[in-house]
Parts: C-alpha cells; structure tokens; sequence
C-alpha cells in the first residue's frame, strides 16, 4: 500500500506540475473597447414638421428665424434675410446685401475675401518682375493707346469700359477672357488681376512694334486662374450645386423681413405644424361655452371626454363628431355628458379663428375636455 | 511561469494563479479533493496489482492442485508458506483435518462441520483483504463533485459580495472569482469520476475472487468428506 501511495503522489505531482506548465493563463479574448455612442431618440415630427427659424434659438410657441434689421418690405419673399433680391443662400451677419447666390459656407470666413482677391495680384506682380517685363515697358504701354482710341480712358480700373474698347480695336480676342454677357458681374478676383495685366497684353497687338512674346503672359494668367480657383476649392457644398457654380462671396440671404424674436426652427419648413396650446384652448372655448351640462348630475368626476371631429377649410364640421367617455362612475352619467357633448360642438360649428395655414393640422381635431370643471 | 509573471499586470487567470487567489475554504477543499485524488489512484494501484497477484496464485494453486499430487504433500509444501486465496482456505482446512485425526476424532459430522467453519473463516479473512478501501474509493467518487460544489459555492459567494463592495458588476471583476471558484468543482470531479469507475471494477472483481474461492472451498469440502467416510470404514474394518 505504502508503495502504490507513492507511486499515486509522484503521479499527481508530475500532472499537476505538466497541467501548470502547459495550462498556463489562456489568451486573453482580444477585445476593443470602443466608445459608446449616445443616441438620442428624435420623433419624425422634428423634422417632418419643421417650421422656418433658428437653430439655436430657444424653445417658443412659433419658430422664427433671427429677426431682420432692414426695414424695407419686398414682395413674395420666402427666404428671411436683409436682402433686396430673395435668394435662398442663409443670411450672413457680416456680408453686405447683394443679389448674388453662392454656396460658400459661413465656416469658410476664416479668410476673408479681401484677401482672396489680394492673393493673384501679388503673384502676379512678383511673376512680373521675376520673368520678364521691365517697370518702364509697363509704364510706357498706356502712351501709345491713345493714339489708337483715344475716347478711352487710361487708366480704368473696371474691365466693362476696356470691353467696350475692344470692339473698336478691331483685333481678335483672346479665348480665355471672360464674356460679360453671361453675368452682371465677373468675379471679382479676376476683375482685381485683369486690369494689372490687360495693357501689356493689349500693348502688344496693337502696336506691333513691340517684340514681347505674349506666351510669356499666358503663362502668367494660367497662373493666375490655377490661384484664384483653388482658393476656393473646400467650400464644397452638396446641397446645394446651383449655388455652387458660381464661385463669389457668400451673399446675405433672402428678402423676407422678420421681426419677431428668434426661437428654435429649422431652416425651412418643411411643412406641417402642430396647433398652439392657445389655438387650442381658443378651440375649446368655443365648445364649452356652447355646453350646457345640467347641474347636479352625479358621476362625472374624473370623467375625461374625449371628442374627435373632422373639420373643413371654413371651420364647419364634416360628418358627426366621435365622442369617448372615459372614468366616471355612472353610465347614465356618461351617456348623458356625451349627449351634450355632441350638441355643444355642433352648435359651435363652424369654429373661428383657426389658422388657415395650418388646415392641415385641424382638418381632424382631438379635443379633451374634462366636465367636471364645468359644473 | 513567465506567463504568470506577464499576466500579473492585468489580472492572472492561469491555474496556480487561481489557487493563490482563492479564499481560505477554498483552499482547503481543494487540497482536501486533491489529498482523494492521490488516495484514489494509490487505491487502484495497489488493488490492481494484488487483484493481478491474486488472480494468478488461484491459477497456479488450481493447477497444482488438480494435477493429482497427493493432499499431503501439498500441504506439507504450503504449510510452511505466507499463503493467499485458494492455498489458504486449504491450508486451514488440512490444518483442522490433520488436528482432529492426530488425536483421533470420533463424529465424522463434528470433523465435517470444524473443517468447513474453518474454511469459511480463511474465505471471510481473505474477501476482507480484497474489499478493503474499496469503501473509501465509494465515497470519494460520491463524495467528491459535492465537496468540489461546496468549495464554488462559497468561492461564488465571497467573489458577490466582493462585487457588492466594488460596486461594480463588469465581468473582468466577477470572472476570476468565478473561474476560481469553478476549480474547486473541477478538482471534486477530477478526483470522483476515476473513484467511481474504479470501484465498479474493483467491487465486480472482488465478488468473482470470492465466487472462486467459495466454489473452490465448497468442492474441497466435499473431497475431504469423502476421506472421512473412507477413513472411518477402514477405522470401523480394523477394529
């Protein structure tokens, strides 16, 4: 017995020193954590029923977007904004009110415009002077343009009279320069860098003397273009790609003045509305004064009537108002309050002073009222 | 252990590392199953090889026996010998046969009935040896999952409350209480299920041993009663 014992211990031990050793921790199950993510229940009414007005707004009866400074009306505007032409861009606070609709986000005024349009011309300017034409040629190229069209003026800084020049000159234009026809207003970076580079590439053509490669100019506006585009690149805004094309400073709005306090709304409505609490109580009053409930009926504490009814465009009732009874102790008693119920608000039809752009919201009405406080 | 070392950071789940964590009870029940476990094995060792011994001492017994060698000398040769099984029962039942005729026995019932309680208490000495610690293998195997279930249960209960003080109920907190907990249960079963199973063999095997020696004491006896009756015509024929 003995032996067997310890054949039995020296057995155990070497298994347990294998089990130690080759059982050793198993891995650890590979695990990410990652962060939980909130998530906020938004009934569908949020956005299905959204009416125009500020996001950040607080919480009020009616949404209204931030209340607009200039007093002076324009007609059939949809869009809210101190703007004199409507255009759906959202109002800027610093911008000045023009009629031009772009898509440059209100984020992107980090850098502000001015220095967009600096940027061409100060390259230009150093391209200048790094490649090729000296000061002087620059300054003697307005003297010899009075000779040929003299009713010209030298120095215009606006492109619109040099256009008007051109046809006078005769001479072939360029592909690349802009047609004004298509826009009331250029841009106005290209507006800033043309006049810089216009003379010396007209100066060229017209004298013929000059011996001044031109494709060295080309070269230059190519530049030019490369620049201003590209400062513009990330203002890109899927939303809204009409507004996209055209590539000016964000504009100020629509013309639709607001004068009321802002309050929380979304950008636009999206239609729909819910009646306002004193609509609703408006609504009510009217069934209630039209009710008479006999005094003294017994059980209708707690009652809570419930009266649904389909309304048309003027306010009268279509069809016969659904009346449900609920609490009370008595079923004559709810039988009874129902009964007046149903006479009260066909007495009260049509109701008045119902919105009518909200008919979509009243067009069937749930109304609760509560006879106990009537008596 | 370098993994033991490693893990020890985060939270050590290896198995020495979840006996060093377990509560004192704990501890305690698993050295205890563990203290079965080698009592189990050093019971099965020990009846496997003198089942084995036993087993082939009836053949050889039986063979020498049966091969028409006179009883005499037989037991002349055993006598003298530590004997086992078969060869003892004979030995007892030839040492009554040789005491009763040397002082001249009267009753041939009386010597028939001496010759068999002696045999029959040679065969009860001898099951006694082959039943021995199997009683104990009985309650190992019984025994045990409930003591390794007493062992989680108390582990369980000591990692809620810990869990109830912490105030946290992340499974990193409750898992390597549990895991330890669920060890004791493991080391019950490791410890019962062998027990078990040896017992069932060991039990079977004990009751064929006695099934042999009782067959082998029952036809003895009848050898020897024929002797008596043979023995006693000649007695009565001299006289």
């Amino acid at each position: 017995m003995k032996a067997s014992l310890t054949t039995s211990a020296i057995i155990h031990a070497t298994a347990l020193t294998f089990a130690l050793v080759s059982l050793g921790a198993p891995e650890p199950l590979d695990v990410s954590y990652s962060e939980s993510l909130p998530v906020d229940l938004v009934p569908i009414e949020e956005f299905s029923q959204i009416q125009q007005g500020d996001k950040n707004a607080p919480k009020a009866e009616r949404a209204a977007p931030v209340p607009t400074t200039r007093p002076d009306p324009v007609e059939n505007a949809e869009n809210f904004g101190d703007n004199d032409v409507d255009i759906k861009a959202p109002p800027m606070p610093t911008a000045k009110p023009s009629d031009n609709e772009s898509a440059a986000a209100p984020a992107k005024q980090e850098t502000p415009a001015p220095v967009v349009d600096d940027k061409p011309t100060a390259s230009t300017e150093i391209a200048k002077e790094d490649t090729a034409p000296p000061p002087q040629e620059v300054a003697s190229l307005p003297q010899p343009k009075p000779e040929v069209t003299p009713p010209t003026p030298v120095t215009e800084p606006s492109p619109q009279p040099e256009t008007a020049a051109q046809p006078e000159e005769q001479m072939p234009l360029p592909d690349s320069v802009p047609v004004p026809a298509m826009r009331p207003k250029p841009e106005p970076p290209k507006e800033q860098a043309k006049p810089a580079e216009k003379p010396p590439e007209k100066k060229p053509e017209t004298p013929k003397a000059a011996e001044k490669p031109s494709d060295k100019k080309i070269a230059d506006k190519k530049q030019e273009v490369a620049k201003a585009s590209s400062s513009k690149e990330s203002d890109f805004n899927a939303d809204e790609i009409a507004a996209l094309l055209n590539k000016q400073a964000p504009a100020n709005g629509g013309a639709k003045r607001s004068q009321q306090q802002a309050a929380l709304g979304g950008k636009k409505t999206t239609g729909g509305s819910t009646l306002s609490q004193t609509e609703l109580d408006a609504l009510k009053g009217q069934v209630e004064k039209n009710w008479s409930l006999v005094a003294g009926v017994e059980g209708v504490e707690g009652m809570i009537v419930t009266v649904t009814m389909q309304l048309d465009e003027a306010g009268a009732i279509v069809g016969r108002p659904q009346v449900k009874t609920n609490g009370g102790t008595s079923d004559a008693a709810r039988r009874m309050v129902e009964g007046s119920v149903v006479r009260a608000v066909m007495r009260s039809s049509p109701f008045k002073n119902l919105p009518p752009e909200k008919y979509d919201t009243w067009s069937e009405v749930v109304i609760n009222f509560d006879p106990s406080g009537l008596l | 252990m370098e993994q033991v070392g490693l893990a020890a950071a985060t939270h050590d789940v290896s198995l020495w590392a979840l006996f060093m964590q377990a509560g004192l009870v704990v501890k305690l029940v698993m050295i205890g199953l563990l203290g079965a476990s080698v009592w189990t094995w050093a019971i099965v060792i020990d009846k496997y090889l003198s089942f084995n011994k036993a087993r082939r001492q009836f053949d050889q017994f039986e063979q020498v026996f049966w091969s028409g060698q006179s009883l005499e000398e037989l037991y002349r040769t055993l006598s003298d010998r530590q004997n086992g099984g078969l060869a003892a029962i004979f030995v007892a039942a030839m040492r009554e046969w040789k005491k009763s005729f040397e002082r001249g026995a009267r009753s041939p019932i009386g010597l028939q009935m001496r010759i068999d309680r002696a045999m029959d208490v040679t065969m009860a000495r001898e099951s006694e040896g082959y039943e021995a610690r199997l009683g104990s293998l009985a309650t190992i195997g019984s025994a045990g999952p409930f003591i390794g279930l007493f062992g989680t249960v108390v582990g369980i209960m000591t990692s809620f409350q810990a869990i109830a003080g912490s105030q946290s109920t992340n499974l990193a907190v409750v898992a390597p209480g549990i895991a330890e907990a669920l060890l004791a249960t493991a080391i019950g079963l490791v410890a019962a299920i062998p027990a078990v199973v040896a017992y069932n063999k060991f039990t079977a095997d004990a009751g064929k041993l006695s099934a042999r020696m009782e067959g082998f004491a029952d036809e003895f006896s009848a050898i020897l009663s024929r002797q008596i009756d043979e023995k006693l015509q000649t007695r009565q024929a001299a006289q």
